[in-house]
């Protein structure tokens, strides 16, 4: 059974008085521990076939009616409680621009993580628990000497380290990466693609959209996003 | 968690909400200091009205009552009174040496038991001192000076009693205006009185006028002309008697100090024609024509058949302990005079006669300041709702600049209403630490209000509080815990009422919308 699949879904963003057709039927399906890379140029609705499967964004209704299948949960229609929940413990997102919290030190930006998921109480009585966690995450991915640093003081590697440290924070089942290396120099992002090849060497499941071939060479699978819809690649 | 950590850091990271705290704390600040300065004023009037009138006040205008000595003995047998003193009310047209003429209130007092009901001797004016008032850092006040000491003493003593000495070592009855009445005591801009220039005669014939340095309670007599009334309520004729001034009093309530004079109780008793009397028989009322042995028509003398008692206007009453009992005083006093009139049909039904406390005597002058205060607070808040935009202002723009980390928040899990309690948090957060700023400021200004003012002033050159005007030498303000705490909760719910509407928006961002806001 696929970790999450998808069928017709369909995106439409109104610029203006103009109706642009993003997504147009797009359909896919991951498997349990696989890497997968969704390629496409610019402007192809890789971006919002990522925020679809993160429940971060609703498919448009049609005919057929549009599927997000997680494990045997359909997420299309359900409330907005449950997508949140799915967010907080199924998905760890990893963007182009980092998105850390500019005012949150770095172990404070991937604790930010489980403080969510576990509410107040709960996280204060694992505290120290929570907190040996992140610092190992965040020593896996190099930043063990940066636990206190600031998003500011880091360099755009180290930035997007502690992204992904904090997607990883909750243990998800599946993480969606948008453009991981898009924001870095070739080095820079070979080291955070190699990061993502321990991962998935470790059973994770991962998604990345992409526009540049060598980084989806580093996947799995490679899937195109040629004009809102998926062909082989 | 995250709330109360982002709400940590966003408090003491970023400027803006320092401003809103800022702005938080002014309102809150200003709104408690003018409550506090509206309050200590309506404190100080009561006081300063209680102060001729003890608690609670017994009262028969004009006319008067029989047996008020009883009346007193009986009042001051119950447990719950301190003491209670008899005195005469009524109105005279008085007569200062240059020839000026006051309509006056005239009450007769008995010094000791005045002083024991109304704490009186603190009301007289003249007398040594040793603390100079708050501006006058140069000790000018007359009564500062060590030379004076004698004189004041005297003039104390003159007071108290209401007697001055005459030659042949008694003592003659005297007066004790308000220190407004005269116009001969100066009040300095220092906030003292002192001794002043003044007209001592009218013209004469030959258009002739003497004047000179004036200390009224040695070189000023009033002449009082005043309406008696018999006990019946008919109108007897006018008298007149010239009073030297022993001492002049003040209260601090212009109208008071401006308008009443003291005299004596029973030497006023006796103008009045209020003292005791013989009792006539009707039939032989002065006047009466009747034939002698010889035959002859003559006036036949009253015929006494008895006493007619002596009268007082007014009994004040003062009661043990704090006067936050007045209320229950006023049942007590009302109780015993019930009982009181049961046992002397002469005397004014209890259904009928004026039984008051100091603050139903002074209720216009309350009402109007209470209504002052009430009508400046309403204002002061309404200019404090500013806050509440403000708030409103600045988390609107904040909540614009912080669009990518609520999208970030959201791609974490976290759900709209959990966004929503962030921002409304925040807004708390800035209203506790704000309300909190603003109530110790206010503390501050309120307890070192006159040292403020005074710094001001002198820093400025100008004072705004000016006792010519208010009659009092410091600003009475007065903080009260209990006040300030709903204000200062007040102001925390106002930051919260700013925050709302700008969470409602963070609550509703588009996540994806937000991710890719730049």
């Amino acid at each position: 059974m696929p970790l999450i699949a998808a069928a017709n879904l369909r995106k439409t963003y109104r610029l203006g008085r103009v109706d642009v057709p993003v997504l147009r039927g797009v359909e896919i399906s991951v498997e349990p521990g696989e890497f997968v890379a969704i390629l496409g140029a610019s402007g192809s609705g890789k971006s919002t076939l990522l925020h679809l499967l993160g429940a971060l964004d609703r498919p448009d209704r049609g005919d057929p009616a549009p599927s997000i299948r997680y494990r045997d949960e359909e997420l299309v229609g359900r409330s907005a409680s449950t997508l949140d929940q799915y967010r907080t413990t199924q998905v760890g997102f990893v963007f182009q621009f980092y998105h850390l919290l500019p005012e949150l030190t770095t172990l404070e930006n991937v604790l930010l993580g489980a403080m969510i998921a576990q509410g107040r109480l709960r996280f204060t009585a694992s505290r120290a628990e929570h907190v040996r966690h992140a610092t190992n995450l965040l020593e896996r991915v190099g930043l063990g000497h940066r636990l206190r640093h600031r998003p500011t003081e880091l360099s755009g590697g180290e930035r997007q380290r502690a992204a992904l440290a904090r997607a990883l924070m909750n243990a998800p089942p599946l993480v969606l990466a948008d453009e991981p290396t898009g924001n870095l120099d070739r080095v820079t992002g070979a080291k955070i693609l190699d990061l993502f090849s321990e991962m998935h060497r470790q059973g994770q499941t991962i998604v990345v959209v992409t526009h540049d071939e060598a980084t989806a060479e580093r996947a799995q699978r490679v899937l195109r996003l040629v004009d809102g819809q998926m062909v082989k690649a | 968690m995250y709330h109360a950590l982002l709400t940590r850091k966003y408090l003491t990271t970023k400027i803006m909400p320092l401003l809103a705290s800022l702005a938080v704390m002014l309102c809150t600040g200003m709104v408690i200091v003018v409550w506090s300065v509206m309050g200590g004023f309506l404190r100080h009037l009561v006081d300063s009205g209680r102060s001729l009138v003890g608690d609670v006040v017994v009262d028969w205008p004009n006319v008067g009552f029989p047996h008020y000595d009883e009346l007193i003995r009986r009042l001051e047998a119950r447990p719950e009174i301190e003491a209670a003193s008899p005195a005469i009310v009524s109105y005279a047209l008085c007569v200062l040496p240059d020839g000026r003429k006051e309509m006056v209130m005239i009450r007769g007092i008995d010094g000791a038991s005045f002083e024991r009901v109304t704490g009186f001797d603190r009301a007289l004016y003249w007398k040594p001192t040793t603390e100079p008032a708050r501006r006058d850092t140069k000790r000018e006040d007359p009564r500062l000076n060590p030379q004076y000491a004698g004189v004041l003493n005297n003039v104390f003593e003159a007071g108290r009693t209401l007697t001055v000495p005459a030659p042949g070592g008694v003592r003659v009855p005297a007066v004790v205006p308000g220190i407004e009445v005269t116009g001969y005591s100066r009040r300095s801009p220092l906030g003292f009185y002192s001794t002043g220039f003044g007209r001592l005669s009218p013209p004469d014939a030959a258009g002739g006028e003497r004047w000179g340095e004036v200390f009224t309670p040695k070189d000023v007599s009033l002449t009082l002309h005043c309406v008696p009334v018999d006990s019946k309520g008919n109108i007897l004729d006018v008298v007149s008697r010239t009073f030297p001034v022993a001492n002049e009093f003040q209260t601090g309530v212009y109208e008071v100090d401006r308008k009443t004079v003291l005299v004596e109780f029973a030497e006023l008793q006796r103008l009045l024609k209020m003292d005791a009397a013989g009792a006539i028989d009707a039939a032989t009322r002065p006047g009466t024509v009747g034939v002698g042995p010889d035959g002859r028509e003559s006036f036949v003398l009253p015929n006494v058949v008895g006493v007619s008692p002596a009268r007082a206007t007014t009994v004040y009453v003062r009661g043990k302990g704090e006067v936050g009992n007045a209320e229950e005083l006023k049942a007590i006093v009302t109780e015993v005079y019930t009982k009181f009139a049961v046992d002397h049909p002469d005397a004014p039904a209890a259904g009928i006669i004026g039984i008051g406390t100091w603050r139903d005597q002074n209720r216009m002058m309350i009402a109007a300041v209470e209504k002052e205060t009430g009508l400046v607070l309403i204002l002061f808040s309404f200019i404090s709702v500013t806050a509440v935009f403000l708030v409103l202002a600045i988390f609107w723009s904040m909540v614009a600049e912080k669009t990518k980390d609520i999208g970030i928040l959201r791609a974490l899990g976290a759900s709209r209403s959990g966004v929503a309690w962030l921002w409304i948090r925040y807004g708390l957060a800035i209203g506790v630490v704000g309300a909190l700023g603003g109530g110790t400021l206010a503390y501050f200004v309120v307890t070192n209000i006159n040292e403020i003012h005074e710094w001001i002033g002198q820093t400025t050159g100008t004072f705004v509080w000016d006792p010519r005007v208010y009659y009092f030498s410091e600003i009475p303000a007065r903080f009260k815990w209990f006040d300030a705490s709903i204000v200062v909760v007040a102001g925390v719910l106002s930051s919260g009422i700013g925050a709302f509407v700008p969470a409602l928006r963070a609550a509703r961002l588009d996540p994806v919308r937000a991710l890719r806001f730049e």
